[in-house]
């Protein structure tokens, strides 16, 4: 086994997604307000899955940051605050996850390296 | 992709919903103001927003080595200007007033109290919003130090 094996390189791409996401999202609650305004999405999970299936190299893998095509409200503006924070949240929850199996993964092979944490 | 641009982009809400908040305060304050600077009744103030990076140089070259058909890269938001309301002026009939005219009305701005309250409570929680979503990257940012650990 390698020291950097694929489910390693797959925490860390799914970190920068969902990263990406974070900053989308970020955008899309700051502009709640601006005219004409579609808000953006990451769908980094279906990128991810693709690039896997198709054998890619994942630390290349780039994520698009995609403008969504929903209804908008009378001045244009797609952004709905209170779903947005639902999902800012729940993004957040992940990030943590993710970060919280990537610990758990170094401390495993620290004790395997007999370096003590 | 900075690993701060989260932080940027909920700020750059927090300084927009603030001048709205300025705005609103300062209609709510001149809401019976006969005489503004031209000597006209004071003219209700409306900021405008757009979103930050989408023209100029920066965007465009992004937008290009990304190739994106997906629109300009998360920027913000920015104020574009703050425009004076073209509604007319309020006459309301007061004789007995020192700006009343021959028929005893006077001119009054075309501010009402209701539409700016309401309007706070939206950009005061439009604040909020900004500041729950920097909390939610501070909490990240923290994690990954976690990592680090």
């Amino acid at each position: 086994m390698e020291l950097v094996d694929s489910t390693q390189q797959l925490l860390e791409a799914a970190m920068r997604g969902s990263w990406q996401r974070e900053t989308a999202l970020t955008s899309n609650i700051a502009n709640a307000d601006t005219p004409g305004y579609k808000r953006q999405e990451v769908n980094f999970e279906t990128e991810l899955q693709s690039a896997m299936n198709g054998g890619e190299n994942l630390e290349q893998v780039q994520f698009q940051t995609e403008v969504q095509p929903e209804e908008d409200g009378p001045n244009g503006n797609s952004v709905s605050v209170d779903q947005e924070s639902a999902k800012l949240a729940e993004n957040g929850l992940d990030y943590q996850a993710l970060t919280q199996v990537l610990s758990t993964r170094n401390s495993i092979v620290s004790a395997a390296i007999g370096v003590t944490p | 992709m900075g690993l701060f641009e989260a932080i940027g982009i909920a700020g750059s809400g927090l300084t927009a919903e603030r001048i709205r908040m300025d705005v609103t305060a300062e209609n709510l304050a001149n809401a019976d103001t006969t005489k503004a600077a031209n000597g006209q009744p004071y003219q209700r103030q409306e900021v405008e927003l757009e979103q930050a990076g989408v023209g100029g140089f920066a965007s465009a070259l992004s937008g290009a080595v990304q190739q994106a058909e997906s629109g300009p890269p998360p920027g913000g938001v920015q104020v574009s200007g703050i425009v004076s309301d073209a509604t007319p002026d309020q006459q309301v009939y007061d004789p007995g007033n020192p700006e009343a005219d021959a028929q005893g009305y006077v001119k009054m701005p075309n501010v009402s109290t209701v539409t700016e309250m309401t309007d706070l409570i939206a950009e005061s929680q439009s604040y909020q919003s900004d500041v729950t979503a920097m909390q939610t990257a501070k909490s990240m940012f923290t994690s990954t130090l976690g990592v680090l650990k």
